[in-house]
């Protein structure tokens, strides 16, 4: 009994585990994809990507503006999205319950239209001449056909038959996981403590030359650390006029600590 | 049908439309109302002149070249696809077999390109396609070797379940896709409000559907309804500035007394 016991938890360790991860990890895919159409556009807790913007523009660039063409896209999309959602989360449920016949033919189907989706997809890009999102499609249409196989092939694979940890190596490892997790908490915690404020606060303008000046802004400056550098240099320099601000390119931010860096053109007022 | 059966048909339509797009987007060079595809002329025009070969033959020759292998790998992946739905399973294999082996080809020239040009992030983008490629023959070949299972698929009680659920989340998602276009889709031309961030100087959030038609209705609003007020300088925002992604872009407007 107890080796029986000790067989059926290395295998729920092992390959039923791996099962588990491939089912769950589409099941959420899908899941989140689907809520993300349906709430649109960024929100609290939710910022997503505004897939309607997204599509109306590729269609626009075609000639066909219309927003129905966009939607009629996007339900056909949807549609096969939450099928696959669905049959995932069935392969999912029949898994659970140990009822590997149905979990297989729930699962296949669910690839089956993941591949369908991301070929769909596939053409759309080259249609719409966007090869970054080509790329991206073709890896997610990989992906969901390596991850058929893996599932149906994972008992082929040979597993460690022993997952159980010795007691010295247990107590080794647990006490360098807690020491290096307490020096990185430590470390996140005071880079917050130090760092936030960066967010917004504003940031003084360095002089390079006559009516010019540069203001380098950190890593983690937003739109609020700017506004508030321009009311500072306004209000430090009454008498100039800020007649035109040039971004520094990537390709003269060569060093990895260089942020934004903005230089302000003026002129008397 | 073979679970073996419709894996083979879902990688073979994936190849065939992947390579008859890919045919069609050197045919239509250009953008037409329908087509938008990647101006494949100029960036070949722009590698060569890179290396100091001016003369557009040089990237014409070369073009011409790389579409011969990619209608010759069309047209296997095409013949492939035909006679697997024929049930001619060896000669569709060898078709395929065919296919695969001339966009390797393509591919593979592709990279060298890449390294010679030194365009880095193509030449990871080429290498994923070629490995994509291989392991796509290797799935087409032995994705079930041993295991003849043919799909079940009987409108069993859970698959009426799984039906009804896919369906109403299909119509909740429809709904919502129409409503958030019909609220959204006036941002494509509508002037957006400023505010005021620094005396003078107004930020406007551009939505995502924004265009240069809404910025040129931004500014004429704001021209409007600021007639105190001259327009000195325009500055869009960075990407480092709008980390948040709410926004598709951020627009600062500088302004003076009239």
């Amino acid at each position: 009994m107890e080796n029986k016991n000790s067989d059926f938890t290395n295998r729920i360790i092992g390959k039923d585990l791996i099962r588990y991860f491939i089912l769950i990890y589409w099941a959420l895919f899908w899941l989140l994809n689907i809520v993300d159409k349906v709430i649109g556009g960024a929100h609290f807790l939710f910022v997503g990507k505004d897939r309607f913007a997204q599509i109306e523009r590729f269609f626009d660039s075609l000639g066909l503006g219309e927003p129905i063409i966009a939607n009629i896209a996007l339900v056909i999309t949807a549609g096969l999205e939450t099928f696959a959602f669905v049959f995932f989360a069935g392969a999912l449920y029949h898994f659970a319950k140990k009822n590997l016949d149905a979990t297989r033919s729930w699962f296949f189907i669910g690839i089956a239209l993941t591949l369908i989706t991301y070929t769909y997809f596939s053409v759309g890009d080259q249609v719409f001449g966007d090869h970054f999102e080509l790329l991206e499609h073709g890896l997610f249409w990989f992906i969901g056909l390596l991850s058929w196989i893996i599932f149906i092939r994972v008992d082929k694979i040979q597993l460690f038959d022993n997952f159980s940890i010795g007691r010295k190596q247990f107590i080794v490892s647990s006490i360098v996981v807690l020491a290096i997790t307490a020096v990185t908490t430590f470390s996140i915690f005071w880079h917050n403590h130090t760092s936030f404020v960066e967010r917004t606060q504003a940031v003084s303008a360095e002089k390079i030359a006559d009516n010019k000046y540069k203001i380098k802004f950190p890593f983690l400056a937003g739109s609020k650390a700017f506004e508030n550098s321009i009311a500072k240099f306004k209000t430090d320099n009454p008498t100039e006029k800020i007649t035109y601000i040039y971004t520094a390119p990537a390709q003269l931010r060569l060093g990895e600590s260089d942020g934004l860096i903005i230089y302000i053109q003026t002129e008397k007022k | 049908m073979k679970e073996k059966k419709l894996i083979q048909y879902l990688i073979l339509i994936h190849w065939t439309l992947f390579s008859a797009t890919t045919v069609i987007d050197k045919i239509v060079p250009d953008v037409y109302p329908l087509w938008v595809g990647a101006d494949f002329y100029t960036l070949f025009i722009k590698f060569f002149a890179s290396l100091g070969l001016t003369d557009p033959i040089f990237a014409t020759i070369a073009l011409a070249g790389i579409s011969f292998l990619e209608i010759v790998a069309f047209v296997c992946f095409a013949f492939s696809l035909f006679n697997l739905y024929k049930t001619k399973d060896k000669i569709a294999e060898q078709w395929f077999y065919r296919g695969i082996g001339f966009s390797i080809l393509t591919f593979s020239l592709f990279s060298i390109g890449d390294q010679i040009f030194g365009d880095r992030f193509t030449l990871l983008e080429h290498t994923i396609f070629w490995i994509i490629l291989v392991i796509s023959w290797v799935i087409y070949k032995y994705n079930s070797l041993t295991d003849e299972r043919v799909i079940k698929f009987s409108m069993s009680k859970d698959i009426k379940v799984g039906m009804l659920v896919g369906t109403l989340f299909t119509v909740i998602t429809t709904v919502s896709l129409f409503s958030f276009s019909k609220e959204t889709f006036a941002n494509k031309t509508q002037p957006v409000q400023g505010e005021e961030v620094v005396e003078g100087v107004y930020k406007f959030d551009i939505p995502f559907l924004g265009d240069k038609i809404t910025m040129e209705n931004t500014l004429k609003d704001f021209e409007n309804k600021h007639s105190d007020l001259k327009i000195n300088y325009i500055y869009t925002g960075p990407d480092e500035l709008n980390s948040k992604k709410k926004t598709h872009m951020l627009l600062y407007v500088f302004t003076e007394p009239k």
